[in-house]
């Protein structure tokens, strides 16, 4: 208990002090993990839709796949990036290992199937004339796309936050292709799993309660926003 | 505008669910495309609107074709489910005149106007999702005829509605379809709604268009067993061939062409009996006049039928 008081503590003082690699550390860790949201949302929303409303072979198939990759252990997709980033890996001549860009691709790789099935669920719960109705009247597939995205903002908004979720709070994979680099790569989970190891019990507490407080505040504002939405 | 459909073949699954070789819907006219479920009605709308482009053959309204022209769609579709996105009747509204280019200012004198004429313009601003089942389907109707199309299209517009609903509604229709629409194509497995709606009738089964032509005349003559029984004739044999007898067209006694009737039961209808009974293999039912007396059950009468059709 005096452990957790203390690690309170000592995480009002780092961030009231305003320690510059506490927040350096803060802001690259919503730096890569935003990106990476950001860039699983144009990827998996497409996807999704089309997931969703299309009628092909294999569907089941490839919505059981998306439905698995959803709870990917992170740990291993960081193992399949390292091998495929690593220098005498297939792109290794790309030089990523170690690097933010690495750590984004990982962490993309994480988020992607939980946005498509998001996205997925949320479009099938339309109307499934929906589409037709807006085709008929006159709307291009684009707009349609918007529309539909419009409709189903509460199950997109949701699909924000569980890869944003979901990649913010892992360090299997940060750790396995980001190297914990520190001013580098170094995140807040990477740094908590540093500080624990060297036995700075205090400090790792502290950047874990940044941490919360940060997936916190950013669900916060994402769940005000669906929620005047919705209402 | 005219709407034609040229050698139309809809393949879905492997299988050919519409087969029209020619077919003309004239501008101006209300048509009903009458046939069971299954027929292919809602598919013949479906190319019409462009949803779905056929297999093979064309389909033309005006001179464009629907599924492949890039202007402004030409025919404005009411669903048979009322399909809206979410918010208020008028956004739903708003939305469809926006993305048929309408100019804004004139967005607003559409809304209400329409919304008026269907009764539904202190439901403006209602979320649409949460009206009855009526007044969904009115709003429905009100977001195609506000678009103004020069053809309109309805997919069973009176279906999933209370009976008291349905009623009003089949009275207001006409008149709303000569305010708003040009040409109409409505789909409808109901004869009433057919017959009170449309001036024209195109009677399809199995994707297949077996008889077509103003109302009356596809009503006189009948053509074939399939299409009269769709039109509530009941088929009789007699004298080798078969002669259909309209609704309330057989009568107690003899006459010409006259049959034998074995009484099953008789069902009392509140205001009037009702005999349930057999010619041959065919079940027929007949209204009995206040002054005929109820047969008892395996009773064998006389009846004749005066205004029948023999079928070819």
């Amino acid at each position: 208990m005096s452990d957790l008081a203390q690690g309170f503590a000592e995480a009002l003082r780092l961030l009231g002090r305003g320690d510059p690699e506490l927040w350096s550390i803060v802001l690259r860790t919503l730096a890569i993990s935003g990106a990476a949201t950001l860039l699983a949302m144009v990827a998996g929303v497409p996807l999704g839709y089309a997931l969703a409303r299309g009628r092909f072979h294999g569907k089941t198939f490839l919505l059981a796949l998306v439905n698995t990759g959803m709870g990917m252990p992170p740990v291993v997709v960081g193992l399949v990036v390292w091998l495929l980033l690593t220098r005498s890996g297939p792109f290794g001549g790309l030089d990523l290992i170690y690097t933010r860009r690495a750590m984004v691709l990982a962490q993309f790789l994480i988020a992607t199937p939980l946005v498509i099935g998001f996205t997925a669920a949320s479009v099938q719960a339309l109307p499934p004339q929906l589409p037709d109705l807006l085709t008929s009247l006159g709307a291009n597939r684009l707009r349609t796309l918007w529309i539909l995205s419009r409709e189903a903002k509460l199950g997109l908004l949701a699909a924000v936050m569980a890869g944003f979720g979901a990649i913010v709070s892992e360090v299997g994979a940060s750790m396995t292709v980001g190297g914990n680099l520190r001013g580098s790569t170094r995140v807040l989970t990477t740094a908590i799993v540093t500080e624990t190891s060297r036995g700075n019990l205090p400090v790792a507490l502290a950047l874990g309660l940044v941490l919360l407080l940060l997936a916190f505040l950013v669900n916060l504002v994402l769940t005000a926003l669906q929620q005047r939405r919705a209402g | 505008m005219d709407v034609t459909l040229e050698q139309v073949v809809v393949v879905r699954g492997g299988r050919c669910v519409l087969d029209v070789s020619a077919l003309s819907f004239l501008s101006g006219t209300t048509t009903a495309v009458f046939g069971p479920n299954g027929a292919g009605k809602t598919t013949l709308l479906r190319v019409v609107a462009g949803l779905e482009r056929p297999a093979r053959g064309r389909v033309l309204i005006g001179n464009a074709e629907p599924a492949r022209d890039r202007g402004p769609p030409r025919s404005a579709l009411a669903f048979q489910e009322q399909v809206f996105v979410g918010g208020s009747v008028r956004r739903n509204m708003e939305l469809a005149l926006e993305l048929r280019a309408v100019p804004r200012a004139d967005r607003a004198g559409r809304i209400a106007e329409a919304a008026a004429e269907c009764g539904i313009g202190t439901l403006l601003d209602r979320p649409a999702r949460q009206l009855s089942s009526g007044e969904a389907q009115r709003a429905n109707l009100a977001r195609a005829l506000a678009l103004r199309a020069p053809v309109t299209l309805l997919d069973e517009p009176l279906s999933g509605i209370d009976r008291i609903a349905r009623t009003q509604l089949l009275d207001e229709l006409p008149r709303l379809l000569a305010t708003f629409a040009t040409t109409t194509l409505l789909v409808t497995h109901d004869r009433e709604e057919a017959f009170r709606l449309a001036d024209q009738l195109v009677v399809l089964v199995d994707g297949v268009v077996l008889a077509a032509g103003p109302k009356s005349l596809v009503y006189r003559s009948p053509g074939n067993r399939e299409v009269a029984e769709l039109l509530g004739y009941t088929v009789l044999a007699h004298r080798g061939g078969l002669v259909a007898v309209p609704p309330s067209g057989l009568h107690l006694g003899r006459g010409t062409p006259g049959f034998v009737l074995t009484a099953e039961r008789v069902v009392d209808m509140g205001n009037h009996l009702h005999l349930i009974g057999r010619i041959g293999q065919a079940r027929v039912n007949l209204r009995l006049a206040p002054c005929d007396t109820p047969p008892p059950p395996g009773a064998v009468l006389d009846v004749h039928a005066p205004g029948c059709v023999t079928l070819p």
